[in-house]
């Protein structure tokens, strides 16, 4: 596993190459969702606050000049930007708080249409209106001046009665997504006007990297799906970045999709790393078992559960829920996988170096029976399933459970073994096995078509709070008819309003324990079987000193160098 | 022959028409994903789904869709937009085309050459030893899955993980414009492993046709003038013998042209084999719509050129 502290120290120069299988799922920073998109923005640019290597609880000041300045009872928060950050060219000038609310405002144009602006920073007074083309900027964010930027919130909707407050930790959260990385508008507003945008292929960058590109901007270094290639940003001042940028220039190769010659390529080869390219199972345990500096571990901040239905017949009993999250062997399933250097067998929902992990039982558990036993306990099944008025301890009505999992690899194994293990409480079953996109796009994500289990199913932090990863997922009332993410359709009062009053708490320990407290109340519903905590495995070549960004779980290109 | 051309071109036309319906009906009105809540990302409101469903288009009539879309194409030579990309589908293909012809090309010279040098030789001494070992070998190659070669090929011969480390790994193709040397060394492993199984076949096909051609009375009637054994093999059987092939021949390397998916997903050659693929994983509609269309082309126009062809090899067909 990736150590507590890194050796940041590192080599100038060189060039670094990077082998991923697929590509950024937007090259645009303010579109920008994913792991491998990350990785990019975070070399290439520069939010307000951002993740320096080790760090896992609070974020970098980056262009912000320190952290964020919270008034009014969380009402308003205040950023005053660092001096001397200017664009890369064909801009060059200097980064002023207005490009930073531009940055924010396209977030929220259909033509950029970034996943999470609404989410966590809709709170922001004028979002809405901007967002449905009520307005043309968002009033609640002013720049006083060029290196001040001020948030004003409104109260989030449908808080529990007598319960006031802001989403002031959801919206600095989100500051520390490349969202709020600083953009011109007097160069990207004829990109954004398009449909959709073309600022990401004509972006100017304010990191120690760009993306190659000419003298008119384009971004001549990236070749969708096939490469991407940085260069250093020759406007980047070392003095006002806490980023090392040790290479020289970092060239990244994608369609690696087959791990067993990409990840042999990356072992056995030179200034190579990789992306979303992990070894294979069988030189994964070789690696393991040589304790090889080459392969470095890190916990993603995810889990991966298997959804069950709570609205579909016999799944909405919470005795046969319980009775089966208490017959399932996920050992089983984690040994399929890959076994232990996958990940720990979750056994609640909130993963691992989130605050409230611990106070909700840490790996342990909460300590409900019916995950007590990761290999699956059927006696206690069977007394579940007696509760719920079967006296035989197994399944015996006529309902067949429909399993929609996706085809191929370890997730259809995952599918086949969910299958297994509800035929061994005596349910029958119709697994349907179909593409990752179609999997979620049109069963699990749209609650009119969809099954009754869904295992193939799992969640990322999208910063160091738990909020980010029960809300989506377990709160009644984000269930929406399309893009739906609370895959159990779990709705429950008691807990929808502990976590309307836990997302206003601005005390972080406070916060902590509430959200721990979410997770048992969510975990004695037996919505899913949480089964994993995964693990990144991150690979390198042996000439290279990799360091590993935390909180994107992955190497972090501003660090990483060649020995 | 004119008029026969023109009729044929027509149909290509009406070809291509019909596969677009088909692709369409397959990816539009029975779609395997939907592309409004990829694009939108898991944290998007079903408002901006919606948005995104307008923006892009697919909430319009089905009818209005294909009609844009074919106006798109005939009118301004449009192939529509990828929003997986962020680019014209247009320029995205094109970009990979070079990669596709590069293997197209050099797999075709090095299986049509070995098929047919093999598939002479057999025929000509059949039921040798030779004879044998080379359709036992054939036999090998059409059996061998292109995957499964192609692996083992990098484990055998790739120069970063190769236990004889000799040619160009996965991932090291570079455009023939940019290194002709290193274009060269990155495609021979490739051009072998696709040649393999084509060659194979062309061997077996070509022998057989060449021993059925060997028995006819013109050949006998040619023997008995006096002429040449090498003659009468070279001049008289094999142009009866290799209409067949030119036939297959032209399939295959218009089929190779739209992207020989395998071959480039295994080593990793950004072709347009590979953007199909890529664009199936990611539903992106338009891309796969595009790829499909100029697959098709291809195979359309190679069975046109294979249609003219075959009228000047065999002197009994004739068009007009």
């Amino acid at each position: 596993m990736v150590a507590a502290t890194q050796d940041l120290s590192g080599k100038k120069g060189g060039t670094l190459k990077m082998l991923w299988s697929s590509d950024v799922d937007y090259i645009d920073p303010g579109a920008a969702y994913y792991q491998l998109s990350y990785m990019v923005d975070y070399a290439t640019q520069r939010p307000l606050y951002s993740w320096a290597p080790d760090e896992e609880t609070t974020p970098t000041p980056d262009l912000a000049d320190g952290q964020p300045e919270v008034s009014n009872g969380g009402a308003t928060i205040t950023v005053k930007i660092r001096q001397g950050i200017n664009f890369s060219p064909p801009v060059n000038r200097a980064v002023t708080s207005a490009d930073v609310k531009y940055a924010i405002e396209r977030g929220f144009s259909p033509n950029v249409a970034n996943g999470y602006a609404g989410a966590y920073l809709g709170t922001i007074k004028g979002a809405e209106e901007l967002q449905f083309g009520k307005a043309k900027d968002i009033s609640g964010i002013t720049t006083p001046d060029q290196q001040t930027i001020v948030f004003n919130l409104k109260q989030p909707d449908g808080l529990p009665k007598g319960v006031t407050g802001y989403a002031t930790t959801a919206v600095i959260g989100a500051l520390a997504l490349p969202l709020s990385a600083p953009v011109p508008p007097e160069y990207a507003k004829p990109f954004d006007a398009k449909n959709p945008s073309t600022y990401g292929v004509h972006q100017v960058a304010t990191g120690p990297y760009m993306i190659k590109n000419d003298a008119e901007g384009n971004t001549v270094g990236y070749k969708p799906t096939q490469s991407l290639e940085l260069v250093r940003n020759p406007n980047w001042k070392a003095s006002t970045d806490y980023r090392k940028a040790y290479v020289d220039a970092i060239q990244i190769d994608q369609g690696n999709d087959n791990p067993s010659i990409a990840a042999p390529q990356i072992l056995q080869g030179q200034n190579l790393i990789g992306g979303d390219v992990g070894p294979p199972s069988a030189l994964l345990q070789q690696l393991l078992k040589k304790k090889s500096p080459q392969l470095v571990m890190a916990p993603s901040g995810g889990i991966r559960y298997i959804a069950l239905n709570t609205t579909f017949k016999p799944l909405n009993d919470l005795n046969v829920r319980k009775a089966v999250l208490a017959a399932f062997d996920r050992e089983l399933l984690r040994k399929v996988n890959g076994g232990k250097a996958i990940g720990d067998i979750a056994t609640h929902f909130i993963p691992p170096g989130i605050p409230g992990f611990d106070q909700a039982g840490g790996l342990d558990g909460t300590g409900v029976d019916f995950l007590k036993n990761p290999a699956g306990d059927m006696s206690v099944a069977a007394s579940y399933m007696k509760k719920a008025g079967f006296p035989s301890g197994k399944y015996t009505g006529s309902e067949v459970l429909t399993i929609v999992g996706t085809s191929g690899g370890r997730a259809q194994k995952t599918a086949e073994i969910t299958q297994n293990q509800l035929q061994k409480l005596g349910f029958k079953t119709k697994l349907q096995l179909v593409t990752q996109d179609s999997m979620y796009t049109q069963f699990c994500n749209v609650p009119k078509s969809q099954p009754a289990v869904c295992p193939n199913v799992g969640w990322l932090k999208d910063f160091n709070d738990a909020q980010t990863i029960l809300v989506p997922t377990f709160n009644g009332d984000n269930i929406v008819p399309v893009n739906n993410s609370n895959w159990p359709q779990l709705d429950v009062q008691s807990i929808n309003e502990a976590m309307g009053k836990a997302q206003v708490e601005t005390s972080s320990s406070s916060a902590g324990d509430q959200w721990a407290q979410i997770d048992r109340q969510i975990t004695d519903q037996a919505p899913a079987i949480p089964w994993v905590w995964d693990n990144t495995q991150n690979i390198q070549s042996e000439n290279v000193k990799g360091v590993i960004n935390k909180f994107n779980s992955s190497w972090d290109l501003s660090f990483t160098s060649i020995k | 022959m004119g008029r026969y051309v023109a009729r044929r071109l027509l149909w290509v036309g009406l070809l291509l028409f019909l596969v677009s319906l088909l692709t369409f009906v397959i990816f539009y009105v029975l779609p395997s994903a939907d592309p409004a809540q990829l694009r939108a990302g898991r944290r998007a409101s079903p408002e901006q789904v919606e948005a995104i469903r307008q923006r892009m288009g697919l909430d319009d009539p089905m009818l209005v869709q294909f009609w844009n879309y074919l106006k798109g194409i005939f009118a301004h030579g449009d192939f529509g937009y990828s929003y997986v990309n962020e680019q014209p589908v247009r320029e995205l293909i094109l970009a990979r085309i070079p990669a596709t012809i590069s293997v197209a090309i050099g797999a075709s010279i090095l299986w049509l050459f070995f098929g047919v040098l093999v598939g002479v030789i057999s025929a000509v001494r059949r039921r040798t030893k030779l004879d044998r070992a080379a359709m036992g070998a054939a036999l090998l190659g059409i059996s061998a899955p292109e995957y499964w070669v192609g692996l083992v090929a990098l484990y055998l011969f790739a120069d970063d993980i190769g236990l004889i480390p000799l040619f160009g790994s996965a991932g090291s193709y570079v455009p023939l414009s940019q290194d002709p040397l290193a274009w060269f060394n990155s495609l021979i492993l490739p051009w072998s492993v696709l040649a393999i199984s084509f060659a194979a076949f062309y061997s077996r096909l070509l022998r057989g046709n060449l021993i059925e051609v060997m028995g006819e009375d013109y050949i006998r009637t040619a023997r008995a003038k006096g002429l040449g054994e090498k003659r009468v093999v070279m001049r008289h059987g094999m142009r009866a013998a290799l209409t067949p092939i030119v036939t297959v021949f032209g399939m295959d390397l218009g089929l190779m042209l739209g992207g020989a998916v395998l071959i480039e997903v295994v080593f990793n050659i950004p072709g347009i084999g590979r953007q199909a693929y890529d664009a199936i994983l990611r539903a992106d509609l338009p891309m796969i719509q595009g790829t499909v269309l100029i697959s098709a082309f291809f195979i359309i126009v190679a069975n046109l050129v294979v249609d003219i062809v075959y009228a000047f090899l065999d002197p009994r067909v004739r068009y007009d």
